[in-house]
C-alpha cells in the first residue's frame, strides 16, 4: 500500500511539468493562432500561412519536437532546455490548430458585424479586439477547450527528449519495479483527472461568461 | 461639391456582381435635409446603392461625391450581440473621445428615454423585440452625429403600429437637420415619410418624383414599379 502511495506521489510530481508545457503551449498557440487567422482573413501572407498550417498539421508532433530540440539549436547557436523546447514546439503545433478553429469562428460571425463596425468608423484594431474576437471566442470556445485537452495529452511526448512529466515518471517506476500496470494506471488517472478539471472549468466559463450568446 | 445645398452627388455609377449588373448609370443628387426614398422591388439595386454611398461596396465606375459624415442603419440592425444596448450606443463615439464617455452615456440614456427604452439600456440585444432593436440601431447610428443617415428597409418585419412610430421617429431626426436616404419596397411607407422618391428598377432609375407635386404618388409610382 505504502508503495502505491509513494508511486502515486512520485508520478504526481510530474504534473507541474505537464501543466507548465500545457500552459506555455496553449498561450503561444492561442496568441499565434489568433494572429495567423486574422492575417489570413485579411489576405495578408495568406499562401504562406496556409502552407504553415498545412505543414504543421500534416507532420507528427514528435517530429516537430525533435526538430526544435535537435536541429534548431544548430541554426541559432543556442541549446534550448527541455521545457523551452516543449513550450515552443507545442505552441507552434497548437497555433496551426487554433488558426483553423479561429478560421471557422471568424467565418461564423455575420459579415454585417464587420460592416457595422466599419460604418461606425471603428478602427480595425478595436473592431477585432472588441467586436469580432469576443464573438469568435463565444463560437469557438468548446472547440478551443478540446484543443487544450488534446494538447495536455500531447505534452506526454516530452518524454522523447527526456522531460520528467507524469508519463516519464510512470515509466521510471515501471522500469524500476518491473511492473507496468500500476504506474501506467496512475499516469492515466492523473491525465484523466486533469482532463475532467479542464472540462469542468470550460463548462463553468461557458455557463457564466458565454450565456449572452445570441448567434 | 460646387452646390452648397447638396448633401450628396452620385455621378454615373455602375456596379456588377458576378456578371449581373446591379446598378447601371445611376445619377442622383440629394439635397441637404431632404428625406429621399429609394423605392424598388427586392434585387432592384437600392440596397447596393446605399452600400456604395457608405463605401461598403465600391462602384465599378463613376463617382460618389459627399463631404458629409454618413451613418448607416442596417436592415437586420447588426447590433453587437455581446454588448448591452448602452454599450452598443456609446462604444464607437467613446473610442474617439475617451474622456467624454460619460457625456455620451448621458446622451444615449436621454435618447433611449425619449424612445421609452430606458429600462433596456443594460440588456443584451437578444432580449429586445424587432422594434426595440431597430430603435437601438437607429440611436447607435445617430450617436456618431451623421449629416446623412442611410436606412436600409427600416420597416421590414415591423407591425403597423411600430411602422407609424418609425415614421415619426425618422421625421424628428430629419427635423434636426439630418438628411435621410431610406431604401424600402414599401411605397405607402415611403410616400408617408419622404419629400422625394426615386424608383429603382433593374439597377436603373425609373422615375424621380417630388411628392409635393403629385396628388396620388403611390398610384403614380406603381405605374413604374
Amino acid at each position: 500500500m505504502n508503495n502505491i502511495i509513494s508511486n502515486f506521489l512520485y508520478i504526481g510530481s510530474g504534473i507541474a511539468i505537464s501543466l507548465e508545457l500545457l500552459l506555455g503551449g496553449i498561450i503561444i498557440g492561442a496568441v499565434l493562432g489568433t494572429l495567423l487567422s486574422i492575417l489570413r482573413y485579411k489576405g495578408i501572407c495568406r499562401s504562406a500561412i496556409n502552407g504553415f498550417v498545412s505543414f504543421i498539421r500534416g507532420t507528427p508532433l514528435i517530429l516537430q519536437l525533435s526538430v526544435v530540440y535537435f536541429v534548431v539549436p544548430s541554426f541559432i547557436g543556442v541549446k534550448l532546455g527541455i521545457i523551452s523546447t516543449g513550450v515552443i514546439a507545442f505552441g507552434i503545433n497548437s497555433s496551426a490548430y487554433v488558426a483553423e478553429i479561429f478560421r471557422g469562428g471568424i467565418n461564423s460571425v455575420p459579415k454585417g458585424q464587420f460592416e457595422a463596425a466599419r460604418s461606425l468608423e471603428i478602427p480595425s484594431y478595436y473592431m477585432w479586439k472588441d467586436i469580432i474576437l469576443p464573438q469568435v471566442f463565444i463560437n469557438i470556445f468548446p472547440a478551443f477547450v478540446n484543443e487544450i485537452v488534446a494538447l495536455l495529452k500531447e505534452t506526454s511526448l516530452i518524454v522523447t527528449i527526456g522531460g520528467m512529466d507524469i508519463m516519464r515518471k510512470s515509466q521510471i517506476i515501471a522500469a524500476e519495479q518491473y511492473e507496468y500496470f500500476i504506474p501506467l494506471c496512475i499516469a492515466g488517472i492523473y491525465y484523466y483527472c486533469l482532463v475532467l478539471l479542464i472540462e469542468f472549468i470550460g463548462r463553468k466559463i461557458e455557463q457564466r461568461k458565454l450565456s449572452i450568446k445570441n448567434l | 461639391m460646387n452646390n452648397e445645398n447638396l448633401a450628396l452627388k452620385i455621378c454615373n455609377i455602375d456596379k456588377t456582381f458576378n456578371d449581373a449588373r446591379v446598378l447601371e448609370n445611376i445619377n442622383l443628387e440629394v439635397r441637404k435635409s431632404e428625406i429621399l426614398g429609394l423605392a424598388g422591388s427586392s434585387g432592384s439595386g437600392k440596397s447596393t446603392l446605399l452600400r456604395c454611398i457608405q463605401k461598403l461596396d465600391v462602384p465599378d465606375s463613376g463617382e460618389i461625391k459627399c463631404d458629409c459624415k454618413v451613418g448607416f442603419m442596417f436592415q437586420d440592425f447588426q447590433l453587437f450581440p455581446h454588448m448591452t444596448v448602452l454599450q452598443n450606443l456609446v462604444y464607437a463615439p467613446s473610442l474617439k473621445r475617451k474622456k467624454d464617455k460619460e457625456q455620451f452615456v448621458d446622451q444615449a440614456m436621454d435618447m433611449l428615454k425619449s424612445l421609452g427604452m430606458e429600462s433596456k439600456a443594460s440588456e443584451y440585444p437578444k432580449t429586445l423585440s424587432g422594434g426595440q432593436k431597430q430603435r437601438a440601431a437607429l440611436v447607435r447610428s445617430l450617436m456618431t452625429k451623421p449629416d446623412i443617415l442611410l436606412c436600409d428597409e427600416p420597416t421590414s418585419g415591423l407591425d403597423v403600429a411600430t411602422i407609424i412610430d418609425v415614421v415619426s421617429l425618422l421625421k424628428s431626426i430629419n427635423e434636426l437637420g439630418v438628411t435621410l436616404i431610406i431604401a424600402s419596397h414599401d411605397l405607402d411607407f415611403l410616400t408617408k415619410i419622404a419629400n422625394r422618391v426615386v424608383l429603382i428598377k433593374k439597377g436603373k432609375i425609373a422615375v424621380d418624383v417630388e411628392l409635393s407635386k403629385q396628388t396620388d404618388p403611390v398610384s403614380y409610382l406603381r405605374e413604374y414599379y
